[in-house]
């Protein structure tokens, strides 16, 4: 009992781990990313004993242990409780929803199977949805603590955002619940395992294309950032829900921004192209057509956790570069955007795909 | 009176519609990945594709015309050619030159005894160097003038000194094709 304690825990520590060291690489990856994009050079003179690792150090180090140095600013007439509570509750689901991500397959040590993701839950879909849907609790209560008028503004445009973009987001989940008949995440991997006709790997973005575009789109106006950042809107608002935070609560509300990237690039991943999975990568080893290659189990799982790092790398940069490429949407665009545009196609995609399967029910992944 | 409205009928590339919109992201993204993936590669093979000049540690060599902070001439004896004639303290629009001149037994008998040249006040025109018979006081690269105090920005004799063979190629140069011409 006290082994399988153990085991859960550092499970937890992995993924928490994971989550926040990915949001403060994301840090550097923005700072110098958009550098790169405007010609610029970055973010590159802190250092220590004279290594700035071209500025990740700055970053990684120096950003956090400034944010924890400063004052903690409570401005007069805030609701005390509520303007603390608002980080936490910015940042904790989201740290959470990364716990239902299968990051590998199972590994036997000593006799043990360990499934490699932090719980093992059979609702994993849902719980991820109910958790990226709570973040905006903290946007709310941010605006709403803050006592005043651009955090109002900004936590309204937050809620409002939110609920148009839930409603694209979750309809096109349920697509992909369809094709793959499970909401547990790890299964949903484990159906992409195989090969369409031999040369395609069996992802879900090759059977659900729109889907995916859609729920990526959702995922963006879900992290709040540039297409869609008009909770924050710093040429309007200040800088929306957080502006009356300084200190470790700026900071936090600041990690969330890049968890919540890396939370929507792994369940991107997860959803649509095949989490873990490696193409032609079987338990033993490659097998193209006839022909294999035998690799020892130890390589496959380190091989499908590198898989798994990479497709999450890749979709926060992608994010990183969206945010740098696109300017941000007027209010009424938004919405239009939302309620006109997402959530049509993605019904229409939804009843489609129903139409589908049960018309053809052989063709069932 | 009753409101009209016009209905204005706009050109077709102002009207987004889905493909277009579509179409102008990709575009978008191809612009921003061009140029990441360009100057990406300028860090790495260490031939920087941008063009940002590190300032303290990397420094421009201006041309020969850059207008600097004006310096005295120094020549190989180590006395400065200056006569104390007192033309580009006449001819300076911001009176920020401040000579006494004195006697010696050399060759040259005038010489500054003091030449202050307060910096906070010198817009680095050039009017003295013109104005210069001699030339003894020229234009120099070095802009950076700043100091800690009102005091600090008052230049004397001995700071602004710099050697001729410092300036000859550069300043001295330029200035002495400026008379032929």
């Amino acid at each position: 009992m006290g082994l399988e304690i153990l085991i859960a825990a550092v499970k937890a520590l992995t993924v928490i781990l994971m989550v926040l060291s990915l949001a403060g690489v994301l840090g550097w990856v923005e700072r110098k990313g958009s550098a790169l994009i405007q010609d610029r050079i970055g973010a590159n003179r802190a250092s220590i004993f004279g290594f700035a690792g071209a500025g990740l150090v700055n970053t990684m180090m120096a950003d956090p242990l400034k944010f924890l140095t400063k004052e903690d600013v409570i401005p007069t007439g805030v609701d005390k409780l509520l303007h603390t509570l608002a980080p936490c509750v910015n940042l904790f689901p989201v740290i959470v929803a990364f716990a239902a991500v299968p990051f590998g397959d199972t590994v036997e040590i000593a006799g043990r199977t360990i499934q490699l993701q932090a719980v093992q839950l059979n609702v994993g879909v849902l719980f991820v949805l109910a958790m990226a849907s709570l973040g905006v609790y903290g946007v709310v209560l941010g605006g709403w603590a803050s006592n005043n008028r651009f955090s109002l503004l900004g936590g309204i445009r937050g809620s409002a955002q939110m609920i148009s973009y839930e409603l694209g987001m979750g309809l096109s989940v349920v697509v992909v619940v369809m094709t793959f008949g499970t909401l547990d995440l790890q299964e949903i991997v484990r159906a992409q395992g195989h090969m369409i006709g031999g040369i395609l790997p069996g992802w879900g973005v090759f059977y659900q294309p729109v889907a995916f575009v859609l729920f990526f789109i959702a995922g963006i106006a879900e992290t709040k950032r540039v297409p869609f950042d008009l909770p924050e809107g710093e040429s309007e608002l200040v800088s929306g829900y957080f502006t009356e935070y300084s200190g470790i609560k700026y900071l936090m509300f600041f990690m969330t921004d890049f968890a919540e990237i890396a939370v929507i690039s792994a369940l991107v991943s997860t959803f649509f192209f095949g989490g873990w999975q490696v193409p032609f990568l079987g338990d033993d080893g490659f097998h193209f057509g006839s022909t294999s290659m035998a690799l020892p189990k130890l390589i496959v799982v380190l091989l499908q956790l590198a898989s798994f790092m990479v497709k999450v790398l890749f979709f926060c940069w992608f994010q990183i570069m969206v945010r740098w490429t696109m300017p941000r949407l007027r209010y009424d665009q938004l919405m239009r955007f939302g309620w006109k545009g997402m959530l049509p196609v993605s019904l229409l995609n939804l009843v489609v795909t129903a139409v589908v399967i049960v018309a053809f029910q052989e063709w069932r992944v | 009176m009753a409101t009209q409205t016009v209905a204005v009928r706009r050109p077709l590339a102002m009207r987004a519609g889905f493909i277009r919109s579509a179409f102008a992201i990709l575009k978008g993204l191809w612009i921003t990945n061009r140029h990441f993936w360009r100057n990406l590669w300028g860090f790495i093979i260490r031939k920087p594709t941008v063009f940002t000049v590190q300032f303290p540690e990397e420094r421009l060599v201006q041309p020969n015309a850059f207008r600097g902070m004006p310096v005295l001439v120094q020549m190989d004896n180590g006395k400065e050619r200056c006569v104390a004639c007192g033309l580009c303290e006449w001819a300076c629009p911001t009176d920020c030159i401040t000579i006494y001149p004195a006697e010696t037994a050399d060759e040259i008998e005038r010489y500054p005894r003091v030449f202050d040249i307060d910096m906070s006040r010198c817009m680095f025109c050039g009017l003295c160097e013109e104005a210069c018979p001699e030339e003894a006081i020229v234009m120099s690269q070095n802009v950076e003038i700043c100091a800690y105090s009102r005091r600090g920005t008052l230049w004397h004799k001995d700071d602004l000194l710099v050697p001729v063979d410092k300036l000859l190629d550069t300043r001295l140069f330029h200035v002495r094709r400026g008379y032929d011409r």
